[in-house]
């Protein structure tokens, strides 16, 4: 299995050579206590639905009758479904698009913040306000208003004289702008985590960079990155991650469609669509397995990378 | 580690403004101000219009782009919050049981977790941190019949359980990956002397990580909250009686594909369920970016 | 590496096997013969009652429920409501574990892929026993009920049609005028073409008709051409669709009908779309929804008054078809007797129905239709407009368009995927028409 290579990396860098005797005896035992719980939810909660999936998408599996053995044609279908590779170039461009915008976007803002500024309650408040909105059923009308025909984008450009633009929303070219626009507006919570970030970088350092004549973008680059690598790691993985299996605003604001055209049809919706609307559990199983093993790779890619740029607290 | 010494006598976050002449600061502060406000303006802008279409006449709700309206009235409220069998404060209690059993299993159970792989070592450790991870890669659509049949069988749909009782057993790896990023960015050291001092694992988990660890805490809780609010699939499987319902699926019920939708009384209650969520950011945003300031140990 | 692999093996085998053992007990009953009951016995315990809708037909459903408990001592009930996506979703993972409501609202749109599952039980037995009283539903209207193996499997209670609604306001500023009582499709193309030349810019005639299912039903059934065929498969020909989606895009190609990227934002429910914010002249609209798109364009500006109109007339006669809704009882109810009585009292009781307000279409019961259209009723005069619209219709017969299982799943998405392909000028009409069939017929029967 690909997930193989995912762990090692991670914990390559120990602190101290392991030994026996001294503060590490023990140490079993203690972690045993410590993951006891989350080893009971693995065991009872987690490894049987996802294993169950699994051999699920070996099977023709319409939710109101019984399974049924169908070996990997589940699989074949998928290569030869025109809809399946749509999802996929939806998915690709919208990760590739959106993760890098999103990290910029929440870093730079998260920089804006931390500072000393007056009502930063507020500021940060309000800046995390619309990732509080989540899937809720008013953001698609609160996006027509912005990105319809009629909607502000365009009432904006006409005052500028640009006129006749059309729906932002509803022209295949744009829809998928449209939900990189409405995702990124939800950036609050990958700032939220720089911003605590930030706020550990120990000021003395940033100091002693600024005796050395410094310039600001030297320290951020010099002082700053390095100590939120940690985080970094953690926002650009499961951003990507999540990019991969990005669902709620397509399925909100296309109203569980992907439309215009499949425009907006990401790889998650497709699958949803194909499990719950055509009652093919089968093949929407076979669709995630297809995802989990390509999100094994591009996370053990990421893991191994993590040695060269990734500098942890506990690391002498 | 000396760097540690020099971190714990110095607790003040650092900040851009300490060091610059007073003239160059104000200029800045107001350059600052106004950046974030433009940006603030158009990122509100959305919600902004919708506090402004819930104060409208029903049959006006999308009358237009402005925020202001001719006639103001509170009716879309009043007849929102009644909705339903019960009304919207049976939901609202529904959903802040949930979101408060939510929030503390998975501190419990993810910062538990998460000191074990952070700071133990033990044999077998990268494999299950592999599976940590590999947990989050399934798309969860295909997990939910089996997951709803091992409930289903428990007797628990129409009970909170299904919504609660996993948080307690770290299954949000997300947060558990999350708690073992920052738990590595504190350094080691400080373990080394509370165990000089004669702490066990547990008391180094309880004197020092945790306290430690309170940004990645709050963070926790408040992302908790976000998702367990604003969750619809779940409470529409596990708690269709309607007198179970929450706040999502109160709002939920404002839209009719079959007969009348009611986007006034919508934006209005969406509105409304939005209070608790920033009430509790802004009370937890002090342990959220102010944690490490104020515990002073970092 | 291997240690990860081997490991997991071990575990995941464990596992796996247990989870089948606990579930494969559960996922589906054996695909036995269903379950046939007569609908006889002591009417009391629990039931679970089950529907889509919002708020206002929660409000109307809950009244009628209480209603009925009160009516029956002894007897609890458990409801349950979703918008209508939803709900289905809900639907379908609690039959994967065998746990249905029993009683649950069906359309003759989907009923047939829960038939063909045999997750529903035939209620012929106890219409036969009289546990269901049928005698005051027409029968071409029970008809909607059956699934495609004949047997009844819903009890039809509210029945929704599609009309045109036309935007009198608007239409009469034009040299189009008012629309005439009924149409062929030459007549009715013609107006479309004829307001447009008077209407302001940014206003359309008419809506994006390539892309609506209904209108394409309408079209179909009026020409005489059968939508699905006995084998459950499409059953009108690569030609037939061509020459409804090229109708269309030259409407649109005119500037008559809606833009596709405007089609493609229009808001969902008829309270909301366009015909209702008064962008387009006319609607095809559930005729059950005139009422509350004529409150929302009261609201709008410009204002303005809707009428309805049916689908235009063809070769064949009339092209309205009628889709029913009503409540079923699922295969795994153990409370069979009180289910049947809860139906019975749902479609039958006067008052019940008094109340209920026509709130999912006209009601199969004539009694409680003369009720709501008498001259005493308190419905709004719209509201009777609607029911009145659905006499005329119904007595001129409409035939009766038989959904194969699947058909709920693939044919209206990709109808209107297909149809925008062409719209957008990404496909030809050609390459379009033949995706389509390839893509339906894939899923249907």
């Amino acid at each position: 299995m690909t997930i193989t290579t995912v762990p090692e990396p991670v914990l390559a860098p120990s602190t101290t050579p392991r030994r026996r005797g001294g503060g590490r005896r023990g140490q079993g035992w203690a972690a045993f206590f410590f993951l006891i719980p989350w080893g009971a939810g693995i065991v009872l909660l987690t490894v049987g639905p996802m294993l169950y999936s699994l051999y699920l998408s070996f099977t023709s599996y319409d939710l109101l009758s019984a399974p049924e053995w169908v070996g990997l044609a589940n699989y074949e279908l998928m290569l030869a479904d025109p809809r399946f590779w749509k999802s996929v170039r939806v998915t690709l461009v919208y990760v590739v698009v959106f993760v890098p915008l999103l990290q910029v976007v929440s870093m730079l803002v998260a920089l804006l913040l931390n500072s000393r500024l007056r009502f930063l309650t507020g500021y940060r408040a309000l800046f995390y306000l619309p990732s509080l909105m989540g899937a809720s059923v008013a953001v698609a009308a609160l996006w027509r208003q912005v990105f319809g025909a009629e909607g502000l984008v365009n009432a904006v450009l006409g005052v500028f004289g640009v006129e006749g633009v059309g729906s932002w929303v509803g022209d295949p070219n744009r829809a998928l702008g449209t939900i990189i626009g409405l995702n990124l507006w939800a950036f609050g919570s990958t700032m939220i985590i720089y911003l605590a970030g930030l706020r550990q970088v120990p000021r003395e350092l940033l100091e002693a960079a600024e005796v050395d004549g410094a310039s600001r973008l030297r320290r951020f680059f010099s002082v700053t990155l390095p100590l939120m690598t940690p985080l970094a790691f953690f926002n650009v993985l499961m951003g990507t991650i999540n990019a991969f299996q990005s669902f709620t605003g397509a399925y909100v604001v296309s109203g569980g469609t992907g439309g215009p055209v499949d425009s907006t049809l990401f790889y998650t919706l497709y699958l949803y669509e194909r499990g719950f609307t055509q009652l093919q559990m089968g093949y929407a199983s076979a669709m995630a397995w297809i995802l989990l093993v390509v999100l094994a790779v591009v996370t053990g890619l990421f893991f191994r990378s993590s040695r060269y740029w990734v500098h942890y607290g506990d690391e002498s | 580690m000396s760097t540690a010494q020099t971190r714990v006598a110095m607790p003040r976050p650092w900040s851009a403004e300490t060091q610059r002449p007073a003239r160059n600061k104000v200029l800045r502060g107001i350059i600052k101000h106004a950046v974030l406000i433009c940006f603030l303006l158009i990122m509100l802008y959305p919600l902004l219009w919708m506090v402004g279409a819930s104060f409208r006449p029903g049959n006006q709700t999308f009358a237009g782009l402005g925020i202001f309206s001719d006639t103001y009235t509170a009716q879309n409220y009043a007849d929102g919050w009644s909705v339903g069998n019960l009304n919207f404060s049976r939901y609202f209690v529904n959903s802040a049981i949930i979101t408060v059993g939510a929030i503390l299993g998975n501190l419990v159970a993810c910062s538990l977790t998460a000191y074990a792989f952070a700071r133990l070592e033990f044999r077998f450790k990268g494999v299950l941190f592999g599976l940590v991870i590999a947990t989050m890669l399934l798309p969860q659509h295909v997990t939910l019949i089996p997951k709803y049949i091992i409930f289903n069988q428990m007797g628990w749909v129409n009970t909170y359980l299904p919504l609660v009782v996993p948080h307690w057993f770290a299954v949000d790896a997300f947060f558990v990956f999350l708690m073992v990023q920052f738990i590595r960015t504190l350094p080691k050291s400080l373990d080394e002397s509370a165990r000089i001092d004669g702490c066990g694992h547990w008391g180094i988990f309880w004197r020092i990580v945790l306290p430690m660890s309170l940004p990645a805490i709050g963070t926790t809780a408040m992302f908790t909250f976000v998702a367990a609010w604003n969750d619809l699939l779940g409470p529409l499987l596990y708690l269709p009686r309607s007198d179970l319902w929450t706040v999502s699926l109160g709002l939920n019920s404002f839209l009719d594909q079959t007969g009348q939708s009611t986007y006034g009384t919508l934006f209005a209650m969406a509105t409304l369920s939005l209070a608790p969520i920033v009430g509790f950011f802004i009370a937890s945003q002090r342990l959220l970016v102010e944690g490490i300031a104020t515990t002073g140990l970092k | 590496m291997n240690r990860f692999s081997r490991r997991t093996t071990v575990l995941g085998v464990g596992v796996l096997t247990g989870v089948l053992l606990t579930t494969s007990g559960c996922l589906n009953g054996g695909g036995g013969a269903a379950q046939v009951s007569d609908g006889q016995g002591e009417v009391g315990g629990n039931i679970q009652i089950a529907w889509w809708g919002g708020e206002s037909r929660n409000a109307k459903t809950n009244a009628v429920v209480e209603m009925f408990t009160e009516a029956n001592p002894g007897v609890t009930t458990e409801t349950q409501s979703a918008d209508y996506a939803q709900y289905f979703n809900r639907l379908n993972v609690q039959a994967a574990s065998q746990s249905l409501p029993c009683v649950v609202q069906m359309q003759d749109r989907q009923v047939n892929d829960y038939t063909k599952r045999q997750t529903l039980m035939p209620l012929d037995e106890m219409v036969a026993s009289g546990a269901i009283d049928t005698s005051q539903i027409p029968p071409a209207v029970l008809d909607g009920g059956r699934g495609s193996d004949g047997k009844l499997y819903f009890i039809p209670y509210g029945i929704a049609w599609d009309a045109l609604v036309v935007n009198t306001t608007l239409a009469e500023e034009t040299d189009a005028g008012a629309p005439p009582e009924e149409w062929d499709w030459p007549t009715f193309v013609e107006y479309l073409r004829t307001a447009q030349k008077g209407l302001p810019e940014g206003k359309y005639a008419a809506p994006a008709g390539g892309q609506l299912q209904n209108t394409f039903y309408a079209w179909a059934v009026a020409h005489g051409i059968e939508v699905f065929n006995a084998e459950g498969k499409l059953g009108f020909t690569e030609a037939q669709l061509k020459e409804f989606w090229t109708m269309w895009l030259e409407l649109q190609e005119e500037g008559v009908s809606l833009p596709p990227d405007m089609a493609a934002e229009e808001p969902p429910g008829a309270d909301q779309g366009y015909l209702a914010t008064g962008t387009t002249m006319v609607g095809a609209l559930p005729g059950n929804a005139l009422y509350v798109a004529s409150q929302t364009l009261e609201g709008t500006d410009s204002g303005g008054e809707l009428v309805s109109r049916r689908y235009p007339d063809g070769p064949a006669g009339i092209g309205n078809i009628l889709v029913a809704s009503g409540f079923g009882i699922a295969a795994n109810c153990d409370n069979v007797p009180t289910s049947a009585a809860f139906i019975d009292f749902f479609t039958n009781d006067l008052e019940a129905g008094v109340g209920f307000a026509a709130d999912n279409g006209a009601p199969t019961n004539t009694a409680v239709l003369e009720a709501l259209t008498g001259s005493d009723s308190e419905l709004p005069e719209l509201k009777r407009a609607e029911l009145e619209q659905y006499e005329a219709i119904v007595a001129d017969n409409p035939p009766k368009v038989n959904y194969p299982p699947g058909f709920n799943a693939v044919f209206q998405q990709s109808f209107q995927r297909n149809y925008n392909e062409a719209a957008f000028g990404r496909q030809s009409v050609d390459d379009a028409v033949a995706t389509f069939f390839a893509e339906t017929n894939a899923s249907l029967g």
